[in-house]
Parts: structure tokens; C-alpha cells; sequence
């Protein structure tokens, strides 16, 4: 198994996209968390508060992506761009509906059948990331996520892995052999 | 919130007889498929493998339909439309990020679980923590947090099937509830996962048919999307705001507990590990997202039409908010699309109750004896042994207590999103996190959500607007993860086994 796996912790050394989602991981879960304290404030909740969710959310929900995309050295490759729109989406929608006026009225203009903050949050945060993140998966799978030569690595680690367990079971029921 | 459960389970609502030719005709067939299923399932299913994760050999649309089944409850149907109806598109905050989650959980998750299942032949979610820091006892923790969300997923499951098939059929309540477990027992403990998948799939279609044909006749009754947002619009132009009636933050905090929450939830994460062939993973995102879209299409259809269609008249105002899906489909749609519908929920709360019946065997089976050091021979007769308790143990708590079922219902979704998320979706991505972390962040998302739900619940604490015992426990998890797993970041390295760590770096 030595010869397939590496040696554990030398790969995390110099992992800057990972390091980096990190650090955004943790900025965004702690600007969620400031936004929920500041909730229990006895003046009522700041106006700020929802800002650090529209900001923390997409933030947090991007590196998390990136995380999980992140191989080794070669960090997300072709995916910055996915992941870069999916936040901006994201962020500005929040935000947009946080900043508008509110003008929702009988003679509103409708956008696809829905008022405009309306239309920005159901088509913009709804269905905008579909037609993006699902199909930058599905281009980039052999490249980015998994080939039939990392499954076959793999796999050659689970007939090693079960032969041993094999092994051990046989040497535990006959102790002779295990001598 | 008050009055509403989240997608633990359809609410504890009573709904109206439909008991009418059509819809006993189409429920009787409903179920007379689902038995001829659990009998082809049960010849196939031989070992523990096939009975927790089918073998690992599902194929790639069969699995992405029952996952879309598993993903959505009842609430989707009934629950779901009726707090659109009652706080407008701020309920939407709640299927808004099924936009990210299935493709979010695809890189964060799935490969890596899968290849965990190849490397070490793991059939579990605690599993899989056990093995990422080589610790029965985070595996144990993991196993025994789950294990308390299912006891509240289950009760409000059963009451649910109750409440469906008392509906349907007219049965009563008492009865409703043991047809429905009953049923699902027997697929459960017969033919195991393997029965749950391929009743998954057609339990999946049919909702997914039922909602685009339902979200196609509002469109059709309303005039369109347009004239159903002009009218709401002349009442009540808060509705359509992009928050509703809710605050900002609240809608906000619906987003991020059902988007990062998603990463923790056993019933979808599970599916990782049953697809035959890892490669087909490539399609997997897309299958689902595009199948998710079409289920959840009720839940916004239903709830915009029928408050247009109170607004103007054409329909009587409603007695609670939860009669919207009940009173449209009664009063409006043609009856043979209302037989659709009501079995189109009985297939939800049947499916979600099959999912959490076999993950909760695979836990008390497999799970909770390797963490006490004592594995079980048999898991295949154990499985099945503890399927029968569970759903029986299940049924008997949902014809006890609404109240307590209600309080159970809670926060099974939160409870999964705090103790699982940080451990397994960050733990499977960072080499730097430890098994002190990961335990530490287990347990408090544990104490943190049954804490705050029971303060909450018995009106001890009252949160202020928009904030939830589900987010605070999920933030407060993730922090003393990141926290504990730096102040020990010393033993990081050697926590990690080769080959696990080969699969945190593919």
C-alpha cells in the first residue's frame, strides 16, 4: 500500500487553493456567526446583520466547493470560473434584494411573470447556478474529479486492504498459522 | 416558524378526506406496485451489502431518481406550499439551494465517500468518519447523533403516512399509521436498501409527474405566472417581495441551514455509496438537480396559485395554511390529478421513512457494535431484526404523542446538519483536521441543537427573529471543529491513514 499512498500530511505543505479555501471557509462561517449574535443585541437586530449573511452565505458555500474540487497541487484548474460566477451570483442577488427599494406594486413591471427583486431571487439564485455548476461537473470529471486510473489506484488499495483483512481473519481462527 | 415543520416530515396537520372512487382506486394500485417491487427486491437481496447499500451496484438514473425521492418529504406536497401561502417567497429560502447542493455535495462528498467504500468496503456515513480519523469512538458519537435525528425523522414519518392514508383511504389515523409502516416494514425488512431504491424510483416519478402536471394546471387556472403575480400583487405586494413577509435575516438563515446543511443529511449522502460504477458520478449532479427541480415545482406553483386564487375569490380563504395544497387539489383540479397527488405524498413519507429505517438498522447493526469493539456476525439477520423494532418503535411513538412527534419532527434536519457537516464534509477535504476536532464538533452540535430545540420548544428561550436553534448549532459546530482541530493540529498527520489520505488527494 506504500508504493499507491503517500506519506500522510506532505501533500497538505504548499496546498495555497486549499489553504486559501480554508481561510475563506472559516471568514465566511464567522461573518454568518457574527450577523447571528448580533441578532441577540436588546436594541433589536442591526441593519448590518443580514449583510454579513448575504456575504458570509456565498462565501462560505464557494470555498466549501473549491474544497472539495481542489486536487492536490493542481488546485481547481478550469473551475475558477464556475465557482467565481456561482459567488458573484450569489452575493449580488443577496445583496441586490438587500439594497433595492421596494417598488412591488399592481402596476409593477414583471420579469418572466414575476416583479424584479422577485425574478432576481428565484431565476438569479434558483436557476442561474444549474445551468452553470452541474455542467462545469460534468465537463471537467475525467480532469478535475476522478478517471478510470484514480478508481483503478484506488481499487488496487482495496484488494490489498482486503487480502490483508483476509489474513488476519485466518490467522486469528488457526493461531497456528499466525506463528 | 411556529405552526410549521421543517422537511423532517409532512406536518402534524389533519387533512381532508378524499376518500373518493378515483383516489382509492389510484392509491390501491400505488401500493399493489409497491409490494410487486418488495417481492422482486427481497429475491435479490443476500447479504449486508446488498441490504445497507445495495450491493454498491445501482445503476446511475435509478439512483438519481430515488435520491430525489429520499431528498424531498411530504413537506414538499403540503408543509412547503402552505408557508408560501402563509409568508409569500420567503419560503422559497428553504428549495432555493437545491440550485448548489446536489453538485456541492458531489465535490465535496461523493467521490471521496466512494472511493473510501472501494479502498475499505464502507457501507456508512459514521463509517466513513471512523476510517477519515481512524477513531471507533467519532465513529461511535457520529452513529449515536444520527441515530437520535432518525428517532424524530421516523415519528414524523409515520404520522405522516397516517394522516396520507387516512386521507386517501379513510381508514382513520391509528390505522393510517400501521398500514403505512406496515407496508414499508415489509419492504424494509425484506428486500432491504435494494427494495427502498427501486420503490424509490417509482415512488420519485410519480411525485415528479404529479408535480409538473399540478404546477402546469395553476399556471393554466392563474393565467400564468404573470396574472398570478398581478393579482397577488393588487392585495399583497409584500408577498412577492424578495423576503415576503419574512425578515432578511430570516430568509437568509433558511438559505444557509438548507444549503450547508444539505452536506450532513444521511439520507442523500448515503446514496454515495450505492452507484455500481464511480464514473458515472459525471452525471450524476445534473440528473438530480434537473429531477429535484421538477419535484419542488409544486411546492412554488401551489403556493403563489392558491394565494391568488383566495385572493380573488375563486377559492374559499383557508381554514390553517397547510389546507393549500389539500383545498386547490379538492376544490380546482380535475380528481384523477388529486389521486396523483395524494399518492404522490404517501410515496414521500413512504420513502423518506424507507431511507431512515435502513440507515438506522445499518447504525445499530453495524455502526454502534465496531465503535464498542464487539462487530456483529450476522448483519444481514441483525438488519432486518432491527428494521422490524425500529418501525415498530416508530409507529407506537407516532400514535402516542402529537406533541412530542411534533417536537421530534423538529429538528432532525438540523441535528444531522450540526453534528455531520464539519466532520465529514470539511473532515474528507482538510488533512489538517483532527479527531479531537472532530469528535469536540460532533458533540456540540449534538448538546448545542437538543439544547436550544428543547429551551425553544418548551418556551424557556425565545430566539429573535430569524435566527434558529438549527444555524446557531451548525455555526457553533463548525467553529470548535476549526478551533480543537488547530489546538491540536500536532497530531493531524498521524491520525491519517495512507490510503485514506490518497483519497482526500485524488
Amino acid at each position: 500500500m506504500s508504493e499507491l499512498a503517500t506519506r500522510p500530511g506532505t501533500a497538505a505543505r504548499g496546498d495555497t487553493t486549499r489553504s486559501a479555501a480554508l481561510a475563506a471557509l472559516i471568514s465566511g462561517v464567522l461573518a454568518i456567526a457574527i450577523g447571528y449574535a448580533a441578532a441577540f443585541w436588546r436594541e433589536g437586530t442591526p441593519a448590518w446583520a443580514p449583510w454579513l449573511l448575504a456575504l458570509g452565505i456565498p462565501i462560505s458555500l464557494g470555498a466549501i466547493m473549491i474544497l472539495g474540487a481542489a486536487r492536490g497541487q493542481r488546485g481547481i484548474g478550469p473551475l475558477k470560473l464556475p465557482f467565481l460566477f456561482v459567488v458573484a451570483v450569489l452575493a449580488i442577488a443577496f445583496c441586490a434584494a438587500l439594497a433595492l427599494p421596494s417598488t412591488e406594486g399592481p402596476l409593477s413591471k414583471l420579469w418572466l411573470g414575476l416583479p424584479a427583486r422577485a425574478a432576481l431571487v428565484i431565476y438569479g439564485i434558483g436557476l442561474l447556478p444549474i445551468v452553470v455548476l452541474p455542467v462545469a461537473y460534468a465537463l471537467t470529471f475525467e480532469t478535475q474529479t476522478l478517471s478510470a486510473e484514480d478508481l483503478e489506484r484506488v481499487r488496487a488499495i482495496g484488494r490489498e486492504n482486503r487480502a490483508r483483512s483476509t489474513a488476519l481473519a485466518n490467522a486469528k481462527s488457526d493461531p497456528q498459522l499466525s506463528e | 416558524m411556529t405552526g410549521y415543520s421543517l422537511p423532517g416530515g409532512l406536518l402534524q396537520v389533519a387533512l381532508p378526506s378524499a376518500a373518493q372512487p378515483a383516489v382509492i382506486i389510484v392509491g390501491a394500485l400505488y401500493f399493489a406496485v409497491i409490494i410487486a417491487i418488495s417481492v422482486w427486491a427481497a429475491r435479490r437481496t443476500r447479504t449486508a451489502s446488498d441490504f445497507f447499500v445495495a450491493g454498491k451496484g445501482i445503476g446511475l438514473i435509478a439512483l438519481t431518481i430515488a435520491s430525489v425521492s429520499v431528498s424531498v418529504s411530504g413537506f414538499a406536497f403540503i408543509g412547503g406550499p402552505g408557508f408560501i401561502y402563509a409568508v409569500g417567497l420567503g419560503a422559497m429560502y428553504i428549495v432555493l439551494p437545491a440550485a448548489v447542493t446536489n453538485v456541492m455535495g458531489a465535490w465535496v462528498l461523493a467521490k471521496r465517500m466512494r472511493l473510501l467504500g472501494e479502498a475499505r468496503n464502507l457501507i456508512t456515513i459514521p463509517d466513513a468518519i471512523g476510517a477519515r480519523y481512524r477513531s471507533p469512538a467519532a465513529q461511535g458519537l457520529a452513529a449515536v447523533a444520527m441515530l437520535v435525528g432518525i428517532v424524530g425523522y421516523m415519528a414524523t414519518n409515520a404520522l405522516a403516512m397516517g394522516v396520507v392514508i387516512n386521507s386517501i383511504f379513510g381508514v382513520g389515523l391509528a390505522w393510517g399509521i400501521w398500514i403505512g409502516m406496515g407496508v414499508t416494514l415489509a419492504y424494509s425488512a425484506s428486500g432491504g436498501i435494494l427494495a427502498g431504491i427501486y420503490n424509490d424510483v417509482f415512488q420519485g416519478t410519480l411525485m415528479a409527474v404529479a408535480s409538473v402536471l399540478v404546477f402546469l394546471f395553476v399556471l393554466g387556472y392563474g393565467g400564468g405566472l404573470g396574472g398570478i403575480s398581478r393579482t397577488i400583487l393588487a392585495h399583497d405586494p409584500t408577498f412577492l417581495g424578495p423576503w415576503g413577509h419574512l425578515t432578511p435575516l430570516a430568509a437568509l438563515s433558511f438559505f444557509f441551514v438548507f444549503s450547508m446543511g444539505s452536506l450532513g443529511q444521511p439520507q442523500a449522502v448515503h446514496k454515495y455509496y450505492m452507484l455500481r460504477d464511480p464514473l458515472q458520478l459525471k452525471w450524476y449532479p445534473l440528473l438530480k438537480t434537473l429531477g429535484l427541480l421538477l419535484v419542488l415545482l409544486l411546492y412554488f406553483g401551489v403556493g403563489v396559485g392558491v394565494k391568488a386564487f383566495v385572493l380573488n375569490g375563486r377559492l374559499q380563504p383557508l381554514a390553517s395554511p397547510d389546507q393549500a395544497t389539500p383545498s386547490l387539489l379538492l376544490n380546482v383540479t380535475p380528481i384523477i390529478l388529486a389521486a396523483l397527488v395524494f399518492s404522490g405524498i404517501a410515496a414521500a413519507t413512504m420513502s423518506a421513512a424507507n431511507s431512515f429505517i435502513n440507515i438506522g438498522a445499518a447504525i445499530v447493526t453495524h455502526d454502534l457494535p465496531i465503535a464498542f469493539g464487539r462487530p456483529v456476525k450476522n448483519e444481514l439477520r441483525w438488519g432486518r431484526s432491527v428494521t422490524i423494532l425500529i418501525a415498530i418503535a416508530a409507529a407506537i411513538t407516532a400514535q402516542r404523542s402529537g406533541t412530542m412527534v411534533a417536537f421530534l419532527g423538529i429538528f432532525g434536519w438540523g441535528l444531522f446538519a450540526s453534528t455531520l457537516v464539519p466532520a465529514l464534509a470539511v473532515g474528507l477535504n482538510w488533512q489538517g483536521a483532527t479527531r479531537a476536532g472532530a469528535i469536540a464538533s460532533i458533540a456540540t452540535g449534538l448538546v448545542v441543537t437538543l439544547a436550544l430545540e428543547s429551551a425553544a420548544y418548551h418556551k424557556v428561550f425565545t430566539f429573535p427573529a430569524g435566527v434558529t436553534a438549527s444555524a446557531v448549532a451548525m455555526v457553533a459546530s463548525f467553529l470548535v471543529f476549526f478551533l480543537v482541530s488547530w489546538l491540536t493540529r500536532q497530531s493531524a498527520a498521524s491520525e491519517l491513514d495512507p490510503d485514506v489520505q490518497l483519497v482526500m488527494e485524488l
